[in-house]
């Protein structure tokens, strides 16, 4: 059957005001659906890639703000004479940072330069990168959305002033931008450097803010979460090891339960854009019955009617559900938005399957919206509408 | 050209409103030949819509046999009856029902996208068929930039553009002045004697049913009265 989209569209236009009010009723819910998404989205890999990636996160017991000493890396590291099952020990210290006259605080985190490379796989830094990270012991790795917001390059140089004692200017070298790394926004450079940097000062430098260890397989994982806190049960400062996930949705627990609000949100919202697109549609084909039953004495089938009243609700709802996808997708993507942060995954990425994940909502939306109409349509009896306009 | 003859037989059609039966048509037995000129008339109420809905297959009689042509319209399913509609009638109702988005050319092409037509056999068609109505200048205007008589005409071209055999018209200048009224009669007129269409049309004004060779008076669903008629000839 010939349904002529210009019919389709000229429809939409025969009562402009409250096809613009349908699209704003799908496209807002559709919008709020897209954010919340992708703020989910966006833990969820953060827990998945914490999984995946088998690590531990060793940090003092009593409270991950103090420091261990800079010697468990060694007795953590002997844990595992053969190195098989250790795959590296990688020491880290937080040290924010920002920029000479730009309040905007930065998250930086000093670490040991070899481990990082065995220990953080998921940066897939390419060999010149890597090359560079070894031979600089001024390279840092930008977060990519932090380089965005600051408009750094690989190849720049820039300055950052510590949030920590001794507050001196680091000079570093923009060796990557982290493409692949989870966390879109933390930098990342040598402890040597920082431990240099204290030492100048008169600090001590024989400390570590806590220690990451790269495990072999699962097995090893759970084994060495208990035998480090066995190891340093007796020491001065004892150990906390929990593996990166459990240390991560713990923290996110505590905080706030996002992920489940944000999904009953979305679902709220969704049920939303249904109603008010219902309506219209129900109002849109009610002053229309005689329309249809026309183009059904002019010999067209139940099936073109259905289709036209679902083609013109699927055409509204997906025109507003792009506009409510895909101006998040623009803002978080090419506007000064995206520099806009969240709690936890800092950054929001709004990506292209949630967006498309939206339109096909929105093509639900329309079909359900405009199912009563449709099969009012399909059933509608010429002689009854005919009359009935009479 | 035309072959069609219509013969009805003892067609009756009640309604029912929840368990109550309203009879609306009781016994119709009726003849029309292929290419008269046929005027339903008689007071509100009478059944002549029911009738004529059942003549253009746009409901099914409750009892009795409609033959049109060769078919017979009681034993269709509603599927083909929607495409027989198509292919062999054309409608033209007092609210003339024109699509408001579509201009007068593409209320008129709306029917010929139901047939395997190039857009350019279409073009011709709607252009041939608005200018025996006389609107060729007005193809794309909108209903709305039209007056009653020329929607009405608009609806004609597209009650004609399939070429069908039966045109049923229902009170087709119910809504329009004396002199636009005459017009669209003499338009009728036109498209029975030069094209040859069958015409079954209703109205209540005896001079629009002067325009008929036949006439035929309902009353109370069943037919009272069936007189021949000297049409009006009119200069054309
Ligand atoms: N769907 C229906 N349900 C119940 N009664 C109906 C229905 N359709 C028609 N009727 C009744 O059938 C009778 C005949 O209706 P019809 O429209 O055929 O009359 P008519 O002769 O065309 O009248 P008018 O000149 O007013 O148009 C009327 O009494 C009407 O109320
Ligand atoms: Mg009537």
């Amino acid at each position: 059957m010939r349904l002529k989209l210009l019919y389709l569209l000229r429809n939409l236009l025969r009562n402009p005001r409250r096809s613009l009010l349908t699209c704003a009723a799908v496209g807002l819910p559709v919008m709020i659906y897209v954010l919340s998404m992708s703020v989910v989205d966006g833990v969820e890999r953060f827990l998945d890639n914490s999984m995946t990636q088998l690590r531990l996160a060793v940090t003092q017991k009593t409270s991950i703000i103090n420091p261990l000493p800079a010697g468990y890396r060694k007795k953590i590291a002997a844990l595992d004479p053969s190195s098989q099952r250790i795959i590296a020990v990688c020491g880290m210290s937080w040290i924010g940072g920002r920029i000479e006259g730009d309040p905007r605080p930065l998250s930086t985190l000093a670490v040991d330069r070899d481990a990082f490379i065995s220990a953080f796989p998921e940066f897939q830094l390419s060999e010149d990168e890597q090359a560079a990270w070894m031979r600089d012991r001024r390279a840092i790795i930008l977060g990519r959305s932090t380089a965005r917001q600051f408009g750094w390059q690989v190849g720049d140089r820039i300055t950052l002033i510590p949030s920590l004692p001794p507050y001196s200017p680091m000079e570093f070298h923009v060796i990557s931008t982290a493409e692949k790394a989870t966390d879109p926004s933390t930098n990342w450079c040598h402890h040597a450097y920082w431990d240099e940097i204290k030492k100048q000062s008169g600090y001590p430098a024989e400390i570590v803010g806590f220690l990451f260890i790269k495990c072999a397989t699962r097995q090893d994982m759970d084994y060495y979460r208990v035998a480090i806190d066995d190891f340093f049960a007796n020491y001065s400062d004892a150990t906390k090891t929990q593996d990166e996930k459990a240390f991560m949705n713990e923290f996110i627990t505590q905080q706030f339960n996002l992920p489940r609000n944000l999904s009953i949100l979305s679902a709220v919202t969704v049920f939303v854009a249904i109603m008010a697109a219902g309506n219209t549609m129900s109002m849109n084909f009610r002053d229309r019955f005689s329309e249809l039953a026309t183009m059904k004495a002019l010999g067209f089938g139940r099936w073109t009617l259905f289709s036209q009243v679902q083609g013109e609700s699927l055409l509204l709802c997906l025109l507003g559900g792009a506009v409510g996808a895909f101006v998040p997708y623009w803002a978080f993507n090419y506007s000064p938005l995206r520099n806009f942060t969240v709690p936890l995954i800092q950054q929001l990425e709004v990506t292209m399957v949630v967006c498309l994940q939206a339109l096909l909502i929105s093509a639900g939306v329309g079909v359900i919206a405009a199912a009563w109409p449709a099969i009012q349509a399909w059933r509608l009896s010429v002689v009854t509408a005919l009359r009935n306009q009479e | 050209m035309v072959s069609i003859d219509i013969e009805l037989h003892d067609v009756r059609k009640v309604y029912y409103k929840s368990t109550l039966a309203i009879p609306v048509l009781e016994g119709i037995d009726l003849q029309i030949a292929a290419g008269e000129f046929v005027v339903f008339m008689g007071p509100s109420g009478s059944g002549k819509s029911t009738l004529l809905h059942l003549l253009g297959g746009l409901d099914q009689p409750t009892s009795g046999s409609i033959r049109i042509g060769a078919d017979y319209l009681e034993q269709m399913s509603e599927t083909e009856l929607t495409r027989w509609r198509s292919h062999h009638v054309g409608f033209i109702f007092q609210m003339y029902h024109l699509v408001p988005v579509l201009t007068a050319a593409e209320n008129v092409e709306l029917p010929l996208l139901l047939f395997e037509l190039s857009s350019r056999e279409r073009r011709q068609r709607v252009e041939l068929a608005l200018s025996v109505v006389g609107l060729a200048e007005r193809m794309e205007h909108r209903p709305s930039q039209l007056s009653g008589g020329q929607e009405q005409r608009v609806a004609i071209a597209r009650a004609i553009v399939t070429d069908p055999d039966l045109i049923l018209a229902d009170e087709p200048t119910g809504d329009l002045d004396a002199k636009t009224s005459t017009e669209i009669l003499e338009l009728l007129q036109l498209l029975n004697r030069d094209f040859g269409k069958t015409i079954l049309m209703v109205t209540h004004d005896p001079k629009a049913a002067s325009y008929g060779r036949r006439i035929l008076h309902l009353e109370k669903g069943i037919l009272h009265r069936d007189e021949t008629n000297q049409p009006i000839h009119t200069s054309r």
